[in-house]
């Protein structure tokens, strides 16, 4: 010890390990505490969900076949135009279509800068009515503890993403003239940051497409997009991004 | 390592447990928006005759395509003498009705027919794109060819709209085999018997039509010829009923009734050689190939109903593909290979179309509330067109729809119509 009392450099040079060591074990009491706490958003950490919100109605047997999505009434007519829009099993639209600004998908003819759905806004009172006329009018079918705006007849996955999964879907449009051989590739990731209100106050793309058609529709599908506020207790997570995996 | 680059690396350790908390999810299946195009009346040339009749031909193919949104002809603005040369296209007046393209042509009298000068603008980039010329026998074929030229600048695939589907209609007493153009229009008749007929099945040459007919006084399989109107029996020397060529077209499949069991057999594409595919008591029939050839789709009812099933080409490994509905049946396999289209009876105990998933099972419903009787699918060779016949006007008519059932066309041909099929492209 009289050795090493005599020279201050030859004292930091046996400090250093022992630096390094007690970094190291903080780090793995970091690492250790993060992975032992129970995970906030639940099945949501790097792995891509599905996520559907079941619509309030009553369950279909499974050994039935499916129903089509009541939308618009069909035509009755052999000779009348081609029948309005149909919902299909894929991404069935709300309830909130039947009502008077119903947004036009655009096959309808004429111009069609009708511009898309009020993205993401709470439920108005047109809409909501709108949605209980259509209850009474039809048994639907989905879980007797579903939600009125809900889409599928069977639930999956946390219920705000759900939400996040379903708004930017009504936004998500691309050319119907992209060859089918390119449109199994394409896929793109973005990270939106969505404020308490869930505004998205930003955005990037983490993987880009590589077709600047189908980029180009991407942002606009995000930038047209006002999501439903997420949990308070999720704010923050939110604001830090959630990763949005676009595919065909 | 150097202990400060030791301690930087542990450090941003430390900060990856944050980063991997962040949600993620998949957004798929989006709308795909039809291209909206402007298509004004095409232009005739001296004395052609039937320019309005191609184009009402070429807009409704161009829509029923699903790959564009055909703009109203009465909001053009355009000037009628506008012609078909770029410098003389006021392209702001196309901007206005929301046109992204726009597709001209001039028509003129040629030997054998009409020939056209086609041309696809891009409107926002205001320059010409694609100059073709096309010929046709008459205004509807011409009316199709130019459809077919547009569908395959902008959607890459050749098109479907000079292929032909052929139908059993029934005209009083009698069954006729009837051939209408690719939507459903233009009906000719082929054949006209007092005996039954039944279930045609195209050959993929486009010349051959299998046909089950009752003129031998049984169920057999006979064979129509289009360059020749030939009408031959197929000497498999069973009693048939139904059956369809492979797609290599050399060998067929067909439903041997036994007394009261039916199985499926295979045979070479001329009858000869015919051996047995399914063994069992239960009804096995209805065989569709898959279009490489490998597999083949057949009903049976060994589980109880009438059930979907698939089996190699030789006959093994038969397994079950549906597992909803009681009554499924007349099965058509996707040329895109991934789905089944076929006729099932809901709990409401209406017929209609719905289409399986070959990998997945995952069955969609094509028809709902359209009628009583929505059946016997089959598909347009780009496999994005149906025909079925459909009950909602009162007797079963064609209808030839998208793939989803979004856009149906009604047609209406007279009679009661029966099990149509879709026949190939012609050979380029």
């Amino acid at each position: 010890m009289s050795a090493a009392a005599a020279s201050p450099l030859a004292a930091t040079d046996r400090l250093w390990p022992a630096v390094v060591i007690s970094v190291a074990a903080h780090v793995a009491l970091f690492v250790v505490a993060s992975a032992a706490r129970p995970p906030v958003v639940e099945s949501a950490s790097q792995r891509p969900i599905q996520a559907r919100l079941v619509r309030l109605g009553q369950e279909r047997p499974k050994e039935l076949l499916p129903r089509k999505e009541p939308e618009a009434p069909p035509a009755a007519q052999p000779e009348a135009p081609p029948a309005p829009p149909q919902a299909t099993a894929a991404p069935p639209a709300t309830p909130g279509k039947a009502g008077p600004t119903a947004p036009a998908k655009a096959a309808a003819p004429g111009a069609t800068k009708a511009g898309p759905a009020a993205p993401g806004t709470r439920p108005s009172g047109s809409r909501l009515s709108s949605v209980l006329s259509q209850l009474s009018q039809e048994i639907r079918e989905g879980s007797p503890d579903g939600d009125p705006l809900g889409e599928a007849s069977q639930a999956e996955g946390d219920q705000y993403l759900a939400a996040v999964v379903q708004t930017l879907r009504r936004s998500y449009r691309l050319p119907a003239t992209i060859p089918e051989r390119e449109r199994q590739a394409l896929s793109g990731t973005l990270l939106l940051h969505v404020d308490r209100e869930g505004k998205i106050t930003s955005f990037e793309f983490t993987r880009k497409s590589g077709n600047p058609v189908f980029d180009e529709a991407l942002e606009r599908a995000v930038r047209q997009t006002r999501l439903p506020p997420p949990p308070a207790a999720q704010r923050e997570i939110y604001q830090r991004g959630v990763e949005v995996d676009f595919r065909i | 390592m150097p202990p400060r680059l030791l301690l930087a690396v542990l450090l941003a350790a430390a900060a990856a447990p944050a980063l991997a908390d962040r949600p993620r999810v998949v957004v798929d299946s989006p709308d795909f928006r039809p291209l909206p195009v402007a298509v004004p009346a095409l232009l005739a040339a001296g004395d052609a005759a039937g320019a309005d009749e191609a184009t009402g031909v070429l807009r409704a193919d161009l829509a029923l395509s699903g790959l564009f949104d055909v703009l109203d002809p009465r909001g053009y603005l355009a000037e009628a003498g506008e012609g078909l040369a770029a410098p003389a296209i006021r392209f702001g007046r196309w901007t206005s009705v929301g046109a992204e393209g726009l597709v001209k042509a001039r028509v003129k009298r040629e030997a054998g027919g009409l020939a056209a000068d086609l041309k696809i603008f891009d409107v926002p980039a205001a320059r010409e794109v694609l100059q073709r010329g096309v010929s046709a026998p008459d205004p509807r074929a011409l009316g199709h060819a130019l459809a077919d030229e547009v569908v395959r600048f902008y959607g890459g695939e050749a098109g479907v709209f000079r292929t032909r589907i052929v139908a059993v209609r029934r005209n009083r007493e009698l069954r006729e085999l009837v051939l209408f153009d690719a939507d459903g229009r233009n009906p000719r008749v082929l054949l006209s018997e007092s005996a039954l007929l039944l279930m045609p099945a195209w050959h993929p040459d486009g010349d051959r039509i299998l046909v089950t007919s009752y003129r031998g006084g049984r169920p057999e399989l006979w064979v129509y010829r289009l360059s020749d109107r030939s009408f031959k029996k197929l000497p498999t020397g069973h009693v048939t009923m139904g059956g369809a060529f492979s797609p290599d077209g050399r060998q067929v499949a067909f439903t041997v009734a036994d007394g009261s069991d039916t199985d499926i057999w295979v045979a070479s594409a001329d009858g000869t050689g015919a051996r047995r595919l399914t063994n069992s008591p239960a009804l096995d029939l209805s065989p569709a190939w898959s279009p490489d050839g490998r597999r083949i789709a057949f009903v049976s009812d060994r589980v109880g109903t009438p059930q979907l099933f698939t089996m190699n080409a030789d006959g093994s490994n038969q397994k079950r593909l549906t597992f909803q509905g009681n009554y499924n049946q007349t099965p058509q396999w996707s040329p895109r290979g991934d789905l089944i289209a076929f006729t099932a009876r809901d709990e409401r105990r209406v017929f209609d179309v719905f289409v399986v998933g070959v990998e997945t099972g995952r069955i969609q419903r094509i028809t709902q509330d359209q009628g009583r009787t929505n059946e016997e699918p089959s598909w347009a060779p780009n496999g994005r067109l149906l025909a079925f016949t459909s009950d909602r006007g009162g007797v079963p008519q064609l209808v030839v729809s998208d793939a989803k059932g979004d856009r149906q066309q009604v047609t209406s041909a007279g009679g009661e119509l029966a099990t149509p099929a879709w026949g190939p492209r012609a050979a380029e």
